[in-house]
């Protein structure tokens, strides 16, 4: 049994490894592979679900760690490895054969396999392996292309805001050790005292600097850098989804100390508020699916709060579904139309039903309209954070709203009659879509009653509440006016994307909140100001030091030393030298007087030998027998 | 009384092999002399072989008149293991010599009465011992019947008679008033003698074993053989029979002269301080390498003096002696092999020798360094243990004087090490044998310095 819990992030991670050193003799083979490899890990993840094997070992003396599926995870793996097919077959449709195939595919598989790692890790030296890796991957997915050095740059932001993130997972695992002497996930919610506040501040951080919570939300917009695959992996069953995992994972943690519960859930239903006006703002359709990533995210991370494991996770799972089909979908656009604009898309969908068809099922989705997917999980949550507060509950309900606004938004903007450019998404690309798109319709089924129960019974919380009618009814109605207001506005022409907007001027129409809304509340900014620049300059401020204080010392010691030794030169050198030479001119004297016995005549030899001889006898008398 | 032959085995070998090949050297066709050459090496290599596996049996008395113990099996070893590579030597460069086969013989011969010295536990075998390994020597010495070989085969000769007669003299007074030749019967005897006339009868004997060991004041003859013999004589009788010479005196002092009756440690010191110092000094403004190194051995002579001194008052003594004396012996010989190489005696010969054959030029370099006592040599180690047998007898101002000395003599040797690193190289055609014993006498050195813990631990 523990084979597959070792095979199941191992099958990913080591072929990603071949395909990466491999280089670029492999490109040719690498879409099969890669497939090939996702193909195999989604009847893993299926047999891993069935059969939840566990597998502990010592990662280091006296510390138990260990990789295990239970129902979380189950559910988890089986989502990763779905999508990840899902994208994988995509992009093995759409990769142009020029491009660094092995590359890409080594690293999408082990950034799989890290979020693999992640979810079924059983304590938090195990996590914090995945953690990283996966950290690591999506900085070289995002800075694919790394011949651009705006695209680097992105993928650096992405990577040092997560990162600055982690930090916070290797505080709590500090403290877990130091509170807890156990690294394992299922014990750090009873750790006693001030330690439990620490590691649950640390998971705090690292989750939602994994998830782009405000304030880090912004990277997800840097993230965007990226090939779309990328994107349609990461914004959905990886990378944002660890964050939002770790938390549905650590709600008893969350729950145990008081606070972080509420204050997660703040983050979450802020996040979702914010960043849905900022989706609302953009003219970018991956842009705006980005933002609209956050906001969603904002929704699990508030069903974390609250204590809606089982609808933060369904949320999870449908979501995944939506998000990546609607990424594929502007990635198949992007490919074969050349733009991501809004008003660049207009008429794609109608024109490329293949594609449009499965996008307008995902927006569809995504603005909660009944009885599709999001509508369902979302008001999960949202009974859950009424339970907690009301106006919890209202902000949640007014990013609902947002989030029907912008997705109808999407949704007009391809839709609408209009626009010339043509092209037709490869056939291997838009496979997956109908798939995706199905599960993005359907998959509302787990707020169903009938199978709501035994999902919860999956999860381990039994006891937690399901949807209200009176709530149901309450957002299904206000996400379909939204969007009938959102077309009956498009219609007079008032709630659509200009074809083309001049470079660099603000639409006049936006003003200063939607300037602030499409520059992402200009978190990056205020980030480089509060964070990147002070530190800058106390870099500076600590160089200078080093420069005049410290290697000032230090060349101050050689000055002196160099005096001194003039000194020394100058004073003791002559009379020490004249103290060398003189040994050295003695011992010359001195050779040259031992060689003077040896005259070469034998007569001389004997006199000396026996004169020798004789004096050593005189001595030997004298000393006698000492 | 002990007379099993087994117990001289390896003597057997040697004493065999030199009167095969002389009977052989006498019938075989001059073209085919070299297989004396060969038989003697045979010999030698039994001889070697034999020693060894002895060296594992405890120690004895045999036909009372030799002691097999820790002295005799280093004795042995060193003296066959250093011959071996003599005759290797020998053999390259005596090759269609007219008298090739009385080379190895008188070789042979020679290294014999070197290891009857250090095993001797009889006055009377001792000098008997002392003739065999001086008469080949001088022979050996005048085997090149050129001007300054017969001028070095007759100095050396009248210098070997004088102070062999000297010892003969020592022996009989030591006899006289000891009532026995047999060094047990003297320990017993001389207590009870009159101390002046044992300080003369010892200080003569010692004059004959100070000539074997090329200290003061029998060291005269050391630079002018060094010199004038063939190049290989040179190295043999300046490194060989020192083995011997300083086992026979290293026995004197602690198994013949009785606690009390003379002033040894003293007597020895003084002349180990005058030997160390002359010959460093001497060797100063040297240019011809071969005198250069004749004043060396003079000097180690004097190191090797230290241990012997120290005879019956330190522990260490023994070991410092012995592990000295073979390092000496290995090194000395490598230096003297690169020497036979290179076939130059001026110094100005060696200039950019590791650049025209590196192999050489290491090997030089190695057994120079050695001689000086760097680590990891064999004699670093040998001369540690000197210094540490030296303070155990609280002989401190000779450890001190050693140690000054040691410092000197780095100016001579730097003198020939350095000019081998630059300048440019000339055209160098080595021979390939005296190539071969000088890479492995230096790799040797190396390897007793590295392993010395092994070594000295059996």
């Amino acid at each position: 049994m523990s084979v597959l819990a070792w095979a199941l992030p191992a099958l990913p991670l080591l072929a990603g490894a071949l395909l990466l050193l491999s280089g670029r003799r492999a490109d040719r083979a690498a879409p099969a592979v890669g497939t090939g490899v996702a193909t195999v890990l989604l009847g893993l993840a299926v047999a891993a679900a069935v059969t939840r094997p566990a597998v502990r070992f010592r990662l280091f003396p006296g510390w138990d760690a260990g990789l295990a599926v239970d129902g979380l995870s189950a559910v988890l793996v089986v989502t990763v490895a779905a999508v990840a097919l899902a994208v994988l077959v995509h992009a093995a449709g759409e990769f142009a054969p020029d491009e660094a195939r092995a590359r890409f595919f080594g690293l999408m598989l082990v950034f799989t396999g890290a979020m693999l790692v992640t979810v079924t890790a059983a304590d938090l030296a195990v996590l914090l392996m995945g953690w990283e890796v996966m950290g690591a991957m999506s900085y070289a997915l995002i800075g694919f292309w790394w011949a651009d050095p705006e695209r680097v740059r992105s993928a650096d932001v992405a990577f040092l805001t997560t990162r600055a993130g982690d930090l916070g997972l290797y505080i709590a695992a500090g403290c877990a050790a130091a509170g807890a002497h156990s690294l394992g996930l299922a014990d750090l919610a009873g750790t006693a005292g001030p330690w439990r506040g620490l590691i649950a501040a640390g998971v705090v951080v690292a989750a939602l600097g994994k998830s782009a919570q405000l304030p880090f939300s912004f990277w997800l917009s840097r993230a965007m850098s990226g090939p779309s695959p990328v994107s349609a992996l990461l914004h959905s069953a990886t990378m944002v989804a660890a964050g939002a995992y770790l938390l549905l994972r650590l709600q008893p943690l969350l729950a145990a100390t008081g606070w972080a519960g509420s204050l997660v859930a703040w983050a979450g239903a802020l996040t979702a508020l914010l960043l849905g006006v900022v989706a609302l703002a953009q003219r970018d359709l991956k842009q705006l699916l980005a933002a609209s990533t956050c906001a969603q995210l904002g929704f699990m991370v508030l069903g974390a709060g609250v204590g809606a494991v089982a609808g933060g996770t369904a949320h999870l799972v449908a979501h995944a579904a939506v998000k990546s089909l609607l990424f594929l979908c502007a990635g198949a656009w992007l490919a074969t139309l050349g733009t991501q604009d809004l008003g660049g898309l207009r008429g794609a969908g109608r024109r490329d039903r293949a594609v449009g068809v499965p996008f307008a099922a995902g927006a569809l989705a995504l603005a909660g309209i009944p009885p599709l997917s999001l509508w369902v999980t979302k008001d999960t949550v949202l009974a859950a954070a009424g339970e907690e507060s009301l106006a919890l509950y209202a902000v949640g309900l007014a990013a609902a709203v947002l989030s029907a606004a912008y997705s109808a938004k999407a949704l007009i903007a391809v839709w609408r009659r209009g626009g010339g450019a043509r092209g037709r998404a490869g056939r291997l690309a838009v496979v997956p879509l109908p798939v995706l798109a199905v599960a993005a319709c359907t998959l509302g089924i787990l707020g169903l009653p009938a199978v709501a129960g035994p999902w919860r019974q999956v999860l381990g919380v039994p006891d937690e509440p399901g949807p209200g009618a009176a709530g149901l009814a309450v957002s299904g109605v206000l996400a379909v006016a939204t969007v009938l207001a959102a077309v009956a506005l498009a219609r007079r022409g008032t709630f659509t994307v200009p074809d083309r907007v001049p470079d660099g001027l603000p639409d006049r129409r936006a003003g200063r909140t939607a300037g602030w809304a499409l520059g992402w509340l200009r978190l990056e900014p205020m980030a480089g100001a509060v964070l990147v620049g002070p530190t800058l300059a106390l870099a500076r401020a600590l160089a200078r030091f080093d420069d005049r204080v410290v290697d000032g010392g230090v060349r101050a010691a050689a000055q002196a030393g160099r005096a001194l030794s003039a000194l020394t030169t100058r004073r003791a050198e002559i009379r020490l030298d004249g103290a060398v030479t003189a040994v050295g001119r003695a011992a010359r004297g001195l050779a040259a007087l031992a060689r003077r016995p040896q005259t070469g005549q034998v007569h001389a030899y004997y006199a000396q030998a026996a004169v020798l001889l004789a004096a050593l006898v005189v001595v030997a008398v004298l000393a006698g027998g000492r | 009384m002990n007379e099993n032959p087994a117990d001289l085995a390896p003597e057997l070998c040697v004493l065999l092999a030199a009167v095969l090949g002389l009977l052989a050297g006498m019938f075989l066709p001059r073209a085919g002399q070299w297989r004396v050459a060969a038989v003697c090496a045979a010999g030698l290599a039994a001889a070697l072989a034999v020693a060894l596996v002895a060296a594992t049996r405890p120690g004895l008395m045999a036909f009372d008149a030799f002691t097999v113990d820790p002295v005799t099996h280093v004795t042995r070893i060193a003296v066959f293991g250093t011959t071996l590579p003599v005759v290797v030597l020998a053999a390259g460069r005596m090759r269609g010599h007219p008298r090739e086969s009385e080379f190895s013989v008188l070789i042979l011969l020679a290294a014999l009465g070197t290891v009857l010295l250090g095993a001797s536990s009889d006055l009377l075998v001792l000098v008997a011992a002392y003739l065999l390994a001086s008469i080949p020597a001088y022979a050996l010495a005048g085997f090149g019947k050129d001007g300054p070989g017969t001028e070095a085969a007759l100095k050396y000769y009248l210098m070997g008679a004088f102070l062999g007669v000297l010892m003969l003299a020592g022996v009989t007074l030591l006899y006289g008033v000891g009532r026995g030749t047999s060094y047990a019967a003297l320990r017993d005897g001389l207590g009870a003698a009159p101390g002046a006339a044992v300080a003369v009868g010892t200080v003569a004997l010692l004059a004959g074993l100070l000539f074997k060991a090329g200290a003061v004041p029998g060291h005269y003859w050391v630079p002018d053989v060094a010199e004038g013999a063939p190049p290989v004589v040179a190295a043999f009788v300046t490194t060989v029979p020192k083995i011997g010479a300083f086992a026979a005196l290293f026995r004197i002092g602690a198994e013949v002269l009785p606690p009390g009756a003379f002033a040894w440690a003293p007597l020895v010191a003084l002349v180990a301080a005058v030997t160390m110092t002359l010959g460093n000094l001497a060797a100063f403004a040297q240019d011809n390498v071969r005198r250069l190194l004749a004043y060396s051995t003079v000097g180690q002579a004097g190191y090797l003096l230290v241990p012997v001194a120290m005879a019956g008052r330190a522990a260490l003594a023994e070991p410092a002696l012995l592990y000295y004396v073979a390092a000496y012996a290995v090194t000395n010989l490598g230096a003297f092999a690169v020497v036979v190489a290179v076939g130059r005696d001026d110094l100005a010969g060696y200039t950019g020798l590791l650049r025209a054959s590196p192999a050489l030029g290491t090997s030089l370099v190695v057994c120079l360094l050695g001689l000086v006592g760097t680590p990891p040599t064999a004699v670093f180690v040998g001369k540690l243990l000197m210094f540490g047998a030296a303070l155990e007898g609280h002989y401190a101002w000779l450890a001190a004087l050693a140690a000054a000395n040691s410092v000197a003599s780095v100016f001579y040797y730097l003198r020939w090490i350095v000019p081998a690193f630059g300048g440019p190289a000339a055209p160098l055609r080595p021979a390939r044998s005296a190539l071969v014993v000088a890479v492995a006498l230096a790799a040797v050195s190396l390897a007793l310095g590295i392993g010395s813990g092994l070594v000295l631990a059996t």
